[in-house]
Formats: C-alpha cells, structure tokens, sequence
C-alpha cells in the first residue's frame, strides 16, 4: 500500500513541479499543464505517439526490474538495447521472428558479459555495465559509418530493413513479456530464488540456492529483454540504426522501473505515465518553446522524491 | 533512571506495555525475559533510540550501550572503530587489526570499550555473554562491578537466569512487554520468564553403536541416529566447517541451521511462506502450528519475527524435509528456555528417525546434552572423538590448545 501511495506521489511531484518549472519560461502552469496532456493522451495521434514511446520504455524497465530485483545494478540496458538493434538488424533477413529472437541472445548475452567480470574479478555491475553502454554506443557509430552504412554512404545511418512490425504487434509482445516478467517473478521457484538472492544473498545459499547462477540468470534475462526491445524499435519504429538509435530509453528505464516499484505490473503503469510525459514534452517543445528534455527533468524528479521517500520510511522502522 | 507508565507498539504488537523502573545510582539491574518479551525495545527506549507511545523517562546523566548485535564497521581497525567514539585503545594488544578479522568475543570487548569510554552514568549490556566464553564472560562482569563500586548503574539484559543471579543486585523479569516479578531465586525467576506453562526436557537416550557413516570430514564421522558436537572457543574455524560442509553436501539430503540466523538465517524482507518455499513444498500453516511459532500467519514478513521465532522457522524449515544430515551451527543462541527444549527436543527426534546430526556449538551443556561424541576444535583443526564422559575432563584444556 504504502510503495503504490509513494509511487503515486513521486508522478504527482513530477507533473506539478514540471507545471510549476514553466514560470520560469513565461508561461502559466495551467497552460503548461493542458499542453502535457493534449500532446500526450489529447488526441488519437499523440495517444499513438505515447503508446509508442511506452514499449521501449516498458521492456527497459522491466529489464532493469529484473536485474534489481535480483540484487544486481544493471544499468546497461541502454548498451544491451544497441547491441539488440544491432543484431536484430543483422538477422533482418532470416525473418521477424528469427531477428527478434536474434535481439534478445544479444542483449542477454552483453549483459552476461558483466556477470563474468563479477565472477572472474568481483568487478561490480554498477561500473561494468555502465562501461558497457559506452562499448555498445560506439560499436554502433563505428558500424553506421563503416560496415553497416547505407548503401548511398550519405548519411551515417543504415539502409531501411526489410521487414517491419506493426504497433499492435509490438503492444501485443511488449504486454506478453510483461505478464511473463510478473509471473516468473511471483509464480515461479525461479523467480522466488531470484528475490531471495536479491533480498539477501547470504540467507540464499544457505538455503541452497546456488546464487552466482542465480544472477547470471537474472541478469541474462534482463539483458534480453532490453535487446528485444531495441529490436522491437528497429522493425517497430525507426527501421534504421543511426548513432542516436538508442535515445536514452535504457537509462530511462531506471526511472520506470524504479516508479513501479520493481512490480512487473506496476512497471506497464509507470513506462505509459514516462512515455506520456515523453510525448507530452514534444508537443511542448512545438507549442511553447520549452525544450523536450523537461521529460527527462520529470525522471530526475520521481527518481529524487521516491529515494526521499524510501529513506523517510526506513528509518521509522525500529 | 526513572521510567514512568512506557508503552510502545509496533503495528498489533505491544512490545512494552505500561512499564515503570527505575535504577539508582550503584545498582545492577538484572533484566531477564523470553525472546520477544520487550527487554531489547524497553532499553532503546531509555538509550533515546526508539520514542515511546506513552510514559515519560527520566534520565539523569550519559548512556553506554552495549547492542547485541555488533554496531562496529567491518571495514575499520580496532583503533579506528574507538576513535570513531573518542576511546583510547590502550587494553588492546594489536590495535590495528580489522574488526573484519576478529572473534566475536574480541567485537564484544571493543563494543564494550566504545560504551564506557565516555564514563556514562548508566551502562546498558543487551545479551552481551551469549556470544562469550565463560573466561570473557567474567571480565564483562568484573567491568560492571567496577563500575557499580564507583556510583554508575548497569542493566544487564538476559535469558540465563543463573547468571544474572550471580551479578545483580536486583532483578526484574519481563514477559509479553511488561514487568512481571522483581526478586526471588532461579526457579522463581525462571517460571515467571515462561509464565503458566512449564516444559520438561525428556529423558536422554544415548546410542553408542555409530553405525554406517553418513558424514566423513577426516577425522570426524556421524552415523546414523547419531549426534556428534564440535565445541570450540568461537572464531577457531567453526564457520569454516560449517560453510565447507554447506559447499560440499548434497542440499537435498542435508539440512543446515546457520549460525548467523539474521543474516545467513532468514530473508527478512520475505513472507513466512516464501522463506519455506525457498527449501521445501511442506505447508507454511502446519509449520507455524508444529513448531510453535508466534506469528499473524504465513504472509507475516519473517524479519517481524522475533529472534527466537525467526530461529524455530529455520529449524522447521529444514527439518520438515526429514534429511539424512542435518548441520545445526549455535541452534540455541539466544533462546529462552522453552524454545532451547523446544529445539533439543527436535534435534533428538531427528536422529531417532536416523538422521546424522552435526552439531556446532559454543555451548558446553548443549553438546553434554545433546551429544554421543565430541570433538573439541581449535585452530582449524578437530581433536580426536572424545565420549561426553572423556570431553568433560579434556574440553577445557583442548579448547585452550592444550595438548
């Protein structure tokens, strides 16, 4: 109860703060407020525009969710979104599901890459992963302007893929993984072992789960389902890899993930309130100037206000 | 010290209810109670730690506190974990070693030099000798005395009542949060810790025939129905055994009672349910029910539990499995009288079914008790098998590291 209020809180602080943050610019927070709304769930176009921005948004946090739920501090869904891309793009050719399929073992297997330096040289995810992110951002740019550029070799961009998905197509997968993520977690042995080691490693063994697996599982499960969404975005949304490609959606993934409380479903509410906010911010950068990275402003501020909250609560515990 | 009419809840649990002491100036307290009966939240009530739903304290001068669980950073030497409080650290030999590094009976002794390094006017020992050996017992007990000859107030909280017994110039018993009996011998003092109901331990029978192995670790054997005890001065290697024996044994046939029941024990942040499913299919109710333990229901967060009942869900969660060997580290530290029998009593039912038992132990009269033959672990390295009979002559100079 009290994490469903905290995390309702933390949007509202969101919203009313980015309201409250057009004074600055000249604008009536009312005015800034209706602005967010109708550009995000006004009409069927920005409705379509949030549903969008909420699928990468949706499988990126629970990917983070998953891996924290675990006890590990996955950040590197953004790289594993790339490498996702990538691969997805690769095996464009073998047909949807084989690139989707080809996405995830990519995104798995770079997380995974952060689980043998922790088990190899105890080098924690925190940095690894981070680190990560940087080798597959450039990794991209490298293949956008070399081996994988378009054919014209105008821009620093690939040439459009073959095959596509339709946005029923990506809800459709996007819910399922979400559904699956809530009933591993909360149905399963594995996913009760998984929070076991996340709450308390030690505890874990003892109880005879064999914990370095257990987090390699984790992790390669949450490096999955970031691959796959960067797939998804491939054939769903942008048909092409460019350097931006991956646009942030792994690290906002962290904000999602954290406002749903590390809950699956919580998780779908709290991707559609960020890929609303998202959408919301573009509309105001039309409409009123304001720049569009106040969306990221609004991740900073529920990512602030649920830490404020969380610490409160801890130390009313006795 | 004055407290007047205190009360504290936590959610539906009273932990104090309606309790006024005082303490005068040279007196020790003895304050003795059950797991859960209150006496750790009375205390961080007086230390200022925990506010108080009702009641007013008086407290006319410094406190020292000296928790039960350790409150040292790992991280930290001797020197710096006293430096961190303004103490000298002149009583220790090496000063710069890590408190990562220590026995617990060596954290217990800079614990107690970070409380009365400031000279308070009232020092607070929560538990302090369960994890002591009868040598660094009494020089705890020495410190209190000195400081009672010299005008300070001690309370020492308990649940062995002999031992109280021994220090305190008065003694107060608590159950179920409130102050229940002020003076009076052991037997009186223990019958008010448990209230109406009184428990028997049942006679012991001893098998003397091991039979086939079950547990090899060089010299060290259990058989079938057998209960073997390695004793020890803690610190000599009983982690060790006990996380080797845990790596190397099929989990399916063994059962492990972890030392550390808080940390290595418990997921505290899962319910009791989950905790058993964690190790078993057996149903959360029937075990809540057979083993007795004081909870709202299988949804109950383990880490609400208290010490004694988070310890009965380990032991029920491992031994409902009827395993071929079970490995019991310290399976009685910290729990009051009922619940030891309670435990005792398991563990000999275990081996009747014709488990191999292990059992871990600081606690000499556990492993008399409990054990058909002892080793006696020093260094690392196990001492031949000794009978109850032969280890009741030998214990104390091969504990020592006499040969």
């Amino acid at each position: 109860m009290r994490q469903i209020a905290a995390g309702a809180l933390a949007a509202i602080a969101a919203v009313v703060l980015l309201a409250l943050s057009g004074i600055a610019f000249g604008h009536a927070p009312g005015e800034l407020l209706s602005t967010l709304i109708s550009g995000s769930i006004g009409s069927s176009f920005a409705l379509h525009g949030t549903i969008v921005k909420s699928i990468p948004l949706l499988l990126t946090g629970l990917s983070v969710a998953i891996a924290f739920r675990a006890g590990v501090w996955n950040i590197g869904a953004e790289g594993q979104f790339i490498v996702g891309g990538l691969a997805c793009f690769l095996a464009a050719r073998f047909g949807l599901i084989s690139s989707l399929l080809a996405s995830m073992i990519a995104g798995a297997a770079w997380a995974l890459i952060a689980s043998l330096l922790r088990f190899w040289r105890n080098a924690p995810e925190v940095l690894t992963t981070i680190i990560l992110n940087f080798v597959g951002f450039h990794l991209l740019g490298y293949s956008v302007n070399g081996p994988l550029q378009e054919a014209r070799a105008q821009y620093p961009q690939t040439d459009a893929v073959a095959i596509s998905l339709s946005t029923s197509g990506e809800v459709v997968i996007a819910l399922s993984i979400c559904i699956a993520s809530w009933f591993l977690l909360y149905r399963t042995k594995e996913g009760l072992r998984l929070r076991a080691t996340g709450f308390n490693p030690f505890a874990a063994r003892w109880a005879g789960v064999h914990v370095n697996a257990q987090i390699a599982r984790a992790m390669a499960i949450s490096g999955g389902m970031a691959g796959l969404a960067g797939g998804i975005e491939l054939l769903g949304v942008t048909h092409r890899l460019f350097e931006r490609f991956a646009a942030g959606y792994g690290y906002s993934g962290i904000a999602v993930a954290l406002l749903g409380q590390l809950h699956p479903l919580a998780t779908l509410l709290s991707a559609v309130f960020f890929g609303a906010l998202t959408t919301g911010a573009g509309e105001l950068q039309r409409a009123s100037n304001i720049s569009a990275s106040v969306a990221t402003f609004g991740q900073a501020v529920v990512i602030l206000t649920l830490i404020g909250l969380s610490s409160r609560a801890k130390r009313g515990i006795p | 010290m004055q407290l007047t009419n205190v009360t504290k809840s936590f959610g539906p649990t009273i932990a104090v209810d309606d309790v006024s002491l005082s303490v005068a100036p040279g007196e020790i307290l003895g304050l003795i109670g059950e797991n859960g009966a209150g006496k750790t939240t009375l205390m961080r009530i007086i230390a200022g730690e925990i506010e108080p739903d009702r009641g007013t304290i008086d407290v006319g001068g410094t406190i020292g506190f000296v928790h039960q669980h350790f409150m040292l950073v790992n991280e930290f030497t001797i020197a710096e974990n006293l430096a961190l409080v303004g103490a000298g650290d002149a009583r220790f030999e090496n000063s710069n070693r890590l408190v990562r590094d220590l026995s617990v009976g060596e954290k217990a002794a800079v614990e107690l030099m970070k409380a009365i390094a400031k000279e308070p006017d009232l020092l607070i020992l929560d538990e302090p000798t369960s994890v002591l050996t009868p040598n660094e017992a009494q020089k705890l007990f020495d410190t209190a005395r000195d400081l009672a000859s010299r005008g300070k107030s001690v309370i020492l909280i308990s649940h062995k009542v002999r031992e109280v017994l021994s220090i305190a110039t008065r003694t107060v018993v608590m159950r179920r949060g409130r102050i229940v009996r002020e003076g009076g011998g052991a037997e009186q003092l223990a019958r008010a810790m448990v209230g109406e109901r009184t428990h028997v331990a049942p006679p012991l029978r001893r098998r003397t025939t091991p039979a086939e192995s079950r547990l090899y670790v060089r010299n060290l054997s259990v058989g079938t129905g057998e209960i073997v005890a390695v004793i020890g001065v803690a610190g000599n290697g009983q982690a060790e055994l006990a996380t080797m024996l845990r790596d190397t044994l099929p989990r399916e046939t063994t059962a492990h009672i972890p030392e550390d029941r808080t940390r290595d024990g418990v997921i505290a942040e899962m319910s009791i349910a989950e905790n058993l499913a964690l190790v078993t299919n057996a149903s959360a109710e029937e075990l809540i029910a057979t083993f007795g333990i004081r909870a709202t229901g299988p949804r109950q967060r383990a880490g609400n539990l208290s010490g004694g009942n988070q310890q009965k869900l380990v032991l029920g969660r491992e031994l409902t499995r009827s395993p071929a060997i079970i490995i019991a580290a310290e399976p009685t530290r910290g729990l009051d009288i009922e619940s030891t029998a309670f435990v005792h009593e398991q563990l000999r039912a275990a081996a009747a079914r014709g488990a191999a038992i292990l059992l871990i132990t600081s606690d000499l009269d556990e492993a008399f008790t409990l054990a058909d033959g002892i080793h006696v672990i020093f260094r690392g390295t196990l001492s031949e098998r000794l009978t109850p009979a032969e280890a009741g002559t030998r214990a104390g100079q091969l504990m020592a590291g006499v040969r």
